[in-house]
């Protein structure tokens, strides 16, 4: 693995492209994922119209009492309020679609018996656990694709208009979120060829993010500093606040790679313990 | 081309192959002949390398499947028990797709696809939604997308299962004609199978070699016997003693025979001892009603070789001759 030659490494592309490419058809042609996109955009939708009205109508009010009562008042960014609370439920909804999206990338293989096809041929179990990551986060962030558009729309015309750094902060906090959720969703639908069992083992290692997220707010000392360095959901909520830091990277990269060396080893003792 | 030496795989404390050796030369078709269960899909999982043995050495092409798994996967078409398809992409889509991950250039993509495409009969169907294939026709798809890289080695699991007759004779013209350029090696359970398509068989049984060779050969070999049926009246014991002085008698069995009086006797030899034994009897003052000359055929031998349970009585070559 160290002196990876040049056709190894295209070799290796190519095999990721392939795998890569036969997911993403196959979202195509599954009236599952149509339902999917429909019900995340009506609710992303519905949540955007829902943030922004309740929080213009909110400032305004308080506007008004300052106007007529002097009541102190402080100042507040509107549209980066907005984008804050709208990626917040963004992140929420997608909590309860990704295990979905997870759920079935590696029990349909194991149920179809295409999984031996793959563990026969020249292809590593790591450009399999790639290529299908990549397809499916692609499939993620097209469902991403208008409701940004519609961010940057109604964001950019405030004055002075938001930053479009900080909305790009946010989506790319939360794909970096569904990637890491999805890649541990992918080891633990390796683990079954039950597409009910592995969303639900997706549901609570989410539950477990949230708790480990409510743990780090709520103990003090080393073990929350911990906490809110290896919860994933902190990180993202501090990208949606536009807070950027190499740590969010590496912590990101961490539990993505993660997802990957496990499947890779599960699909591997998978085949050992097979009779 | 294939060397399989000393192959032992246990699973738990099941043991599902014990010391199972065999070897295809380049160009050959090699049946694995044996009743469901006896491991031929264990064999052939370890040749495709999709199962590790618990301990032997499984080579193709002179590379070890374990040690070289990368390697052997490039030079073999593997069909498993199930055919491996994706019901949502079209036949042409998915041969695209598995000649990708075999490691088939961009450039000679198409013509693999095409040829496999026409040697399996599904130039029709090329763009045809895998999911609305029948049977037969998805198990084609199955043999398409194992020679598409153009392996020297294929593994059929079964090909033929679950097919209608018709569909099972295109699909062994279909493996005969990869003879010659490609080794195959196919698992069947059923004989006939085997004596159609294949040069020479190995025949397994819970998980043991019991024969390998040329199929008729082998199953001479191995129904060496011939058996004699009797009906007779006299006396026992001065009978047994008379055929005590044939030689190569193996066994003797006696039934009570349809009318009183007369007795049935069933002998065995490995050699044809019809002759001597009929004029020894009647020589003796034997009364002789009925002889037959029986000899095991093709499906009984392998059904002795693989259960425990005694041949139900044999039928094939019946030859009459009343004294």
């Amino acid at each position: 693995m160290l002196s990876v030659s040049r056709h190894g490494l295209r070799v290796l592309f190519a095999n990721i492209l392939a795998i890569y490419r036969r997911e993403l058809q196959s979202y195509f042609t599954a009236p599952f994922y149509y339902v999917i996109a429909g019900v995340f955009w009506l609710l992303s939708g519905l949540f955007f119209l829902v943030v922004m009205t309740t929080i213009i109508n909110q400032v305004a009010q308080q506007d008004l009492l300052q106007q007529q009562f002097g009541a102190p008042s402080q100042a507040v960014d509107v549209p980066k309020l907005i984008l804050e609370s709208f990626l917040g439920l963004l992140g929420s909804i997608s909590q309860v679609i990704l295990p979905m999206l997870s759920m079935g990338l590696y029990t349909e293989e194991r149920k179809r018996g295409t999984l031996e096809l793959l563990a026969t041929s020249p292809i590593t179990n790591w450009c399999v656990a790639t290529g299908k990551l990549l397809a499916v986060l692609t499939f993620y962030t097209t469902l991403l694709l208008p409701v940004g558009v519609y961010q940057f729309v109604a964001l950019r015309q405030s004055t002075p208009p938001l930053s479009p750094w900080l909305i790009l902060a946010g989506n790319g906090g939360l794909i970096l979120l569904a990637a890491a959720i999805l890649s541990l969703g992918m080891f633990l639908s390796s683990l079954t060829d039950s597409t009910i069992l592995a969303a639900i083992l997706g549901f609570a290692v989410l539950l477990i993010l949230w708790v480990l997220d409510v743990l780090a707010k709520h103990t003090g000392g080393h073990l929350s500093d911990l906490l809110t360095y290896l919860s994933p959901l902190e990180h993202f909520t501090h990208l949606t606040r536009g807070i950027f830091r190499t740590s969010s990277l590496v912590v990101f990269g961490s539990y993505i790679f993660l997802g990957i060396f496990l499947t890779a080893q599960s699909i591997d003792a998978f085949r050992y313990q097979r009779n | 081309m294939i060397q399989v030496e000393h192959l032992t795989k246990v699973y738990g404390t099941t043991v599902a192959l014990r010391d199972v050796s065999f070897s295809a030369a380049t160009g050959e078709i090699l049946g694995l002949l044996g009743p469901n269960g006896a491991g031929k899909t264990t064999t052939m999982r370890i040749l495709a390398g999709y199962l590790p043995a618990t301990s032997g050495t499984a080579s193709i092409a002179g590379y070890e499947v374990h040690t070289d798994p990368m390697a052997v996967r490039q030079r073999i078409g593997y069909l498993p028990e199930n055919p491996p398809l994706y019901p949502e992409m079209t036949v042409a889509g998915y041969l695209h797709f598995v000649a990708r991950i075999k490691g088939v250039s961009a450039g000679d993509r198409p013509q693999r696809v095409e040829y496999a495409l026409k040697s399996c009969g599904l130039w029709e169907q090329q763009r045809t939604i895998i999911r609305k294939l029948s049977k037969g026709y998805r198990q084609r798809v199955g043999i398409a997308q194992a020679i598409v890289h153009d392996p020297p080695a294929i593994i059929l699991d079964e090909p033929t299962v679950g097919l209608d007759p018709r569909q099972i004779i295109e699909v062994r013209n279909l493996i005969k004609n990869l003879a010659g350029q490609h080794t195959v090696i196919l698992s069947t359970h059923i004989l006939a199978e085997v004596s159609m398509t294949c040069d020479r068989a190995v025949i397994i049984n819970k998980g043991e070699v019991a024969g390998i060779g040329k199929l008729d050969e082998l199953l001479q070999r191995l129904s060496s016997n011939y058996t004699y049926d009797l009906e007779v009246v006299g006396d026992r014991p001065q009978i047994e003693s008379l055929l005590q002085h044939l030689p190569h008698l193996q066994q003797m069995t006696w039934h009570n025979g349809p009318a009183p009086g007369r007795q049935q006797l069933r002998v065995s030899s490995p050699t044809e001892i019809g002759a001597d034994l009929a004029n020894l009897l009647v020589q003796n003052g034997v009364q002789l009603f009925e002889m037959r000359r029986s000899r095991a055929n093709l499906e009984e031998v392998f059904l002795k070789l693989t259960t425990d349970e005694p041949v139900a009585e044999s039928s094939d070559e019946p030859e009459k001759a009343h004294a």
